[in-house]
């Protein structure tokens, strides 16, 4: 950028530091010889994962409860009759639930339904007080989207540069109980999570790859943060994801198993409740290896569901076959009429609807002026935060500057990304968006873009800014002796005299000879620099009083 | 329960005079109801009867089926699995009918969850007469609530009809058992059997008297999602107004009348002008109509029914005849079918709705010990150990009939033959529905269907134990189809023959069905036809229901 080289310690970035791990997980294949190996064989076979991603909607209130969703540490406060299961009790449907969730829905590209309704899903489970989920598995809220990745996003080198990723459907359903094991035989059930407004987004079998899972998981997640759908991650317990595992032989194809619509497939697994974006990338490989240990020797894989756990990490393990599977048994919820959604209310919503990290990165680079790594590096801070907090600066730039972004945007970037950044790091510093004022920021890179601050003495005002003080950027430029002062035209016309005077043999060479002494005129410049005052004097005038007065006789 | 035929199942006509000089002396004294109602525990009522000390008049008493909530009475729905339960807040209809005036004293005995049609399947004993077990079964699901306005006990009482469970322990008892359309009656805080069906129920010996608790309870509950808000209440009085057609001459002429409630103004001017239209062309005459066209279901004359009531159900439709109505044949094809499709359908959801109850949350507390076995059973034990038999049986059915392998043969068939019933009432009735944009009701249909509530007399008790559960489903044969449309229907005692001394075993119930959202036509149908020609007799208290455990 600009103004300075890129500092060593540059601020975290964390995307790029999970790309960054997402594109080591290939070489694992190659790292010995025995996976070496096991890479050859892979090459024969294709895999093939679906995933269902449970996302915690941004809302206030429940899905079918008036109780608050906000997060309380008083377990049972946020319940209402309805959150328990209390008999008598009835779903309320909540409106405002609907605007995260279309939201989410169109961001994926997904059509929204005029029409859709809820089931309920039966299973006893001590963190299910109804003995039901109410869910939409009929006709969800929207169907039919998708998604693509880059390798910007992590894909491997299998994948190629791109692949689009199918979107069968988005839907409602309710949140469950949340458990506190106690000791061996007695649990805490905390219900005020019981009923929040959860979507589920569940891919085609589209994906090949672990890499490529973990990407559109990753992926996802940052586009539901983006459009303000959900705001806790994986980190935070706010999102989960179901993967569907099968492989093939490449060259068979007799594989007959179809989901969601794909056929040709071999028969899958689902593993459940994966919290982190490693364990899906972990989970399926492991999963993908089995599956081809078993077929390779001969064997055949079961419908089964199985579980991955950070304590036995490597390998999945079978939590019930088929038989054992739970037959969900879904039924048309009789106390909830269906949800019919004016095409108007999506249309307003997509008029509204804050851009995803692909928009935000094509405008960073087109109207800032940014690099991509640098606008990926913006985007992944502080989720978003940094990078609104960034374009506040450059709005209040533009109402004063009337200036192109590009210009003040690479600027601004630089403060934002790398002069802040290196303060962060070396105070180890969380940044929020209270710690520096946006339009004292602006006030601060206005001053040095006015040329009245220089670059040492810029780096000084934000640190002090960065250390609280509260004063307005012109009072601390002013009282701490930060403004660049220019030197006057008397100032400088006596400064070159003197340097003239006392340098006359060069001097008159430079008389003589005018511009092919620039040598020597370079010299006189020089030491004018090194006689003024460093905080006051500019080369370029400098100079140009210097051709002024040793300009060729009679010229 | 006539002095008669009380007179010839006791020993002595001495007695019964005692009893009733007892019984009506109480009533007069300060706490009447309350004082003999308190006798009554387990028999009728499924616990003590409101404690309070107030002096409480017969008119003003009220009592609850045990599925509705009340915060100072437990609500168990006569399961052993709810025992104890009290709800944190009263039902909707609780609290209307407070607001109104009137006190809720007690809580009646009633099948299980509302699973039953002789009120026999209850935790706390079946609700009987007396003791005898050749007495009459008094119908079910809503047995006790009968059972009390029956004997004279209370002037009013809260059923709920899921698929017959007012209507036929009204028949059963001589009284009148209002189902309204569904949705007119918050359901909020009525324990639910099946929600689709769920009605709350009116029981009461005069029509009039069924008409001022109507009044109190028909009201939109936002906090029911299935309440009928005002936009559908007033599309159901734009759709009374189709009886007659506008004819065109009338088009021009305007007179004021406006239709109120609707959201849509454009839609509630139009309607007003509509109506006002109309208004022109008949004047009050169409507004108050005199004579009707009656239906008569050639579906419903089966051979199983028992040839008193084919006498009471000719009898009934010769004196509407007249009357100045119309006897018109209809046909209801799907009544067949009508049954089966109740029989997936409630149990489909009873298995969904009794999901939880698990001992964790309130009612009976599950045993730790047996809570979660080594087969990974979590709830299994206590609610087998819990349950009774035909709830269990119901659950059963019901899951069986929404697992993966069934549910396209029999749930998702019962909804496509619930669909063929609904359009059958929609077929033959003048009114269309009013919340189907496609119905456009039958200028040549009729304003309501008249037909035996029961195909059968009140069996014996002791007839009921040699019978299996489908007889007893096969029973609830014409009051189903009525809640599988949600429509209004109306239980009204009648007479097979003057001569017959009126006695319990020949109580009959003729049912009088109406498109929905007539609930008011309805019941002043009835109250200008039937109970003109039958003015309901003062009712006089049956000693047999608490002498048997008082004395």
């Amino acid at each position: 950028m600009l103004l300075e080289p890129l500092p060593e310690q540059a601020p975290l970035r964390k995307q790029l530091k999970d790309a960054a791990r997402a594109s080591r997980g290939k070489h694992d294949d190659e790292v010995s010889e025995r996976d070496r190996v096991r890479h050859e064989r892979l090459a024969q076979w294709e895999l093939t994962v679906g995933i269902e991603i449970h996302a915690q909607l941004n809302t206030s209130s429940k899905l079918f409860s008036r109780a608050s969703a906000e997060y309380t540490d008083v377990p049972n406060a946020a319940s209402w009759p309805f959150d328990l299961a209390v008999p008598g009790s009835q779903p309320l449907f909540q409106p405002a639930v609907l605007v995260p969730a279309i939201r989410a829905a169109l961001a994926l590209k997904c059509q929204i339904q005029r029409r859709s309704k809820f089931d309920r899903k039966h299973y006893f489970y001590h963190d299910q007080p109804a003995g039901y989920q109410i869910t939409q598995y009929y006709e969800p809220l929207a169907r039919d989207g998708h998604l693509v990745l880059t390798q910007q996003d992590g894909l491997g080198e299998k994948d190629g540069g791109k692949i689009e990723i199918g979107i069968k459907q988005v839907q409602l359903e309710q949140d469950t109980a949340k458990t506190q094991e106690q000791d061996e035989v007695t649990s805490l059930i905390d219900f005020n999570r019981s009923g929040h407004a959860l979507i589920e987004i569940i891919s085609l079998p589209h994906l090949h790859t672990p890499e490529a899972a973990a990407a559109y998981v990753r992926k996802v997640q940052s586009i539901l943060y983006a459009v303000d759908a959900a705001t806790t991650g994986m980190e935070l317990g706010g999102l989960r994801a179901d993967v569907n595992v099968s492989v093939r032989r490449l060259d068979d194809n007799t594989s007959n198993h179809s989901y969601s619509g794909v056929g040709g497939l071999g028969q899958r697994t689902e593993i459940k409740n994966l919290s982190s974006f490693k364990s899906v990338e972990d989970a399926v490989r492991a999963e993908r290896d089995r599956q081809i240990d078993v077929l390779e020797s001969g064997g055949t894989i079961e419908g089964e569901t199985r579980g991955w756990s950070l304590s036995a990490p490597g390998v999945t393990r079978r939590l019930r076959g088929k038989e054992g599977e739970v037959d969900y048994r879904y039924m048309p919820d009789p106390d909830i009429s269906p949800l019919y959604i004016h095409p108007e209310v999506v249309e307003h919503l997509r008029e509204h609807l804050p851009p995803v990290p692909e928009q935000l990165l094509d405008m960073l680079c087109a109207n800032y002026g940014f690099t991509v790594v640098d606008a990926q590096a913006l985007l992944a801070l502080d989720n978003g935060g940094r990078l609104l907090w960034y374009q506040d600066i450059v709005a209040h730039l533009k109402v004063r500057e009337n200036d192109v972004r590009s210009r003040l945007g690479v600027q601004v970037g630089n403060w934002v990304l790398h002069e802040l950044g290196a303060l962060l790091t070396t105070t180890e510093t969380q940044w929020h968006p209270g710690l520096i004022d946006s339009q004292q920021m602006a006030d601060l890179v206005s001053l040095q873009a006015q040329n009245k601050l220089t670059g040492p003495s810029a780096k000084r005002l934000l640190r002090i800014l960065f250390d609280g003080d509260k004063r307005s950027v012109a009072e601390i430029a002013e009282e701490e002796n930060l403004l660049f002062m220019p030197m006057t035209d008397e100032e400088y016309d006596a400064l070159a005299d003197a340097v003239i005077e006392a340098n006359s043999s060069e001097a008159d060479v430079v008389r003589q000879n005018g511009k092919q002494a620039k040598g020597k005129l370079k010299f006189l410049l020089g030491q004018m620099m090194r006689q003024g005052d460093r905080n006051r004097i500019e080369a370029q005038r400098a100079e140009r009083i210097l051709q002024t007065k040793l300009s060729p006789v009679g010229a | 329960m006539n002095p008669a035929a009380t007179a010839r199942r006791l020993k002595s006509p001495g007695e019964i005079r005692r009893y009733s000089t007892i019984y009506h002396d109480r009533l007069r004294s300060a706490r009447g109801t309350r004082a003999v109602l308190s006798g009554l525990e387990n028999l009728v009522l499924t616990g003590s009867p409101y404690p309070s000390g107030r002096n409480i008049a017969n008119d003003e008493v009220i009592v609850l089926k045990d599925n509705f909530l009340t915060t100072d009475l437990p609500t168990t729905c006569a399961s052993h699995i709810l025992e104890g339960f009290r709800g944190s807040a009263t039902s909707m209809v609780g609290r209307l009918l407070q607001d109104a005036g009137i006190h809720i004293v007690a809580k009646t005995n009633m099948d299980e969850f509302g699973m039953g049609s002789y009120s026999t399947n209850s935790a706390r004993g079946p609700v009987k007469h007396g003791f005898d077990s050749l007495e009459q079964s008094v119908g079910g699901s809503s047995g006790g609530s009968a059972l009390v306005v029956a004997g004279g006990l209370a002037r009013f009482a809260i059923g709920s009809d899921t698929g017959g469970s007012v209507r036929l322990p009204a028949a059963y008892t001589g009284i009148l058992g209002f189902k309204p359309s569904y949705g007119r009656i918050s359901r909020n805080g009525l324990i639910p059997y099946a929600n689709s069906l769920d009605t709350v129920g009116i029981m009461s010996t005069s029509v009039k008297d069924a008409i001022s608790i109507y009044r109190i309870l028909n009201k939109h509950d936002p906090a029911d999602p299935t309440s009928l808000d005002l936009n559908s209440r007033a599309r159901i009085e734009h759709a009374k107004l189709s009886r007659s057609r506008v004819p065109d001459h009338a088009a021009s002429d305007q007179v004021s009348v406006r239709v109120i409630g609707l959201r849509d103004k454009k839609e509630s001017a139009r309607l007003s002008l509509e109506a006002g239209m109309r208004w022109k062309a008949y004047g009050r005459q169409y507004f108050t109509k005199r004579s009707w066209r009656i239906g008569v279901p050639d579906e419903y004359n089966i051979q199983e029914m028992h040839p008193w009531i084919r006498i009471a159900w000719l009898k009934t439709l010769s004196v509407l005849q007249d009357m100045g109505n119309d006897i018109v044949h209809i046909s209801l094809p799907t009544t067949q079918s009508a049954l089966s499709a109740y029989y997936v359908l409630a149990p489909a959801e009873a298995s969904s709705n009794l999901a939880k109850y698990d001992g964790v949350r309130y009612g009976i507390p599950r045993d730790a010990e047996l809570a979660d076995n080594h087969e990974g059973v979590l709830y299994a034990h206590h609610r087998g150990q819990h349950f009774g038999d035909e709830v269990k049986r119901r659950i059963l059915l019901g899951t069986f009939s929404l697992s993966a392998g069934a549910m396209d043969n029999y749930f998702i068939q019962a909804q496509k033959v619930r669909r063929l019933v609904q359009q059958d009432f929609n077929n033959v009735f003048t009114v269309p529905h009013p919340l189907l944009e496609a119905s456009t009701g039958n200028p040549e249909g009729v304003d309501f269907i008249v037909v035996p509530t029961a195909p059968t007399l009140p069996p014996l008790l002791s007839e009921l134990k040699h019978q299996s559960p489908l007889d007893s489903y096969v029973n609830d044969i014409f009051t189903v189809p009525a809640s599988l449309a949600g429509l209004p229907a109306i239980s009204v005692p009648v007479v097979a023959d003057d001569d017959l001394p009126p006695t319990s075993d020949k109580n009959i119930g003729m049912q009088i069905i109406g498109q929905f959202g007539e609930d008011m036509p309805l019941l002043n149908f009835v109250r200008d036809t039937v109970e003109a020609i039958d003015p309901p007799r003062p009712r006089e208290t049956d000693s047999r229901i608490w002498t048997a455990r008082r004395f």
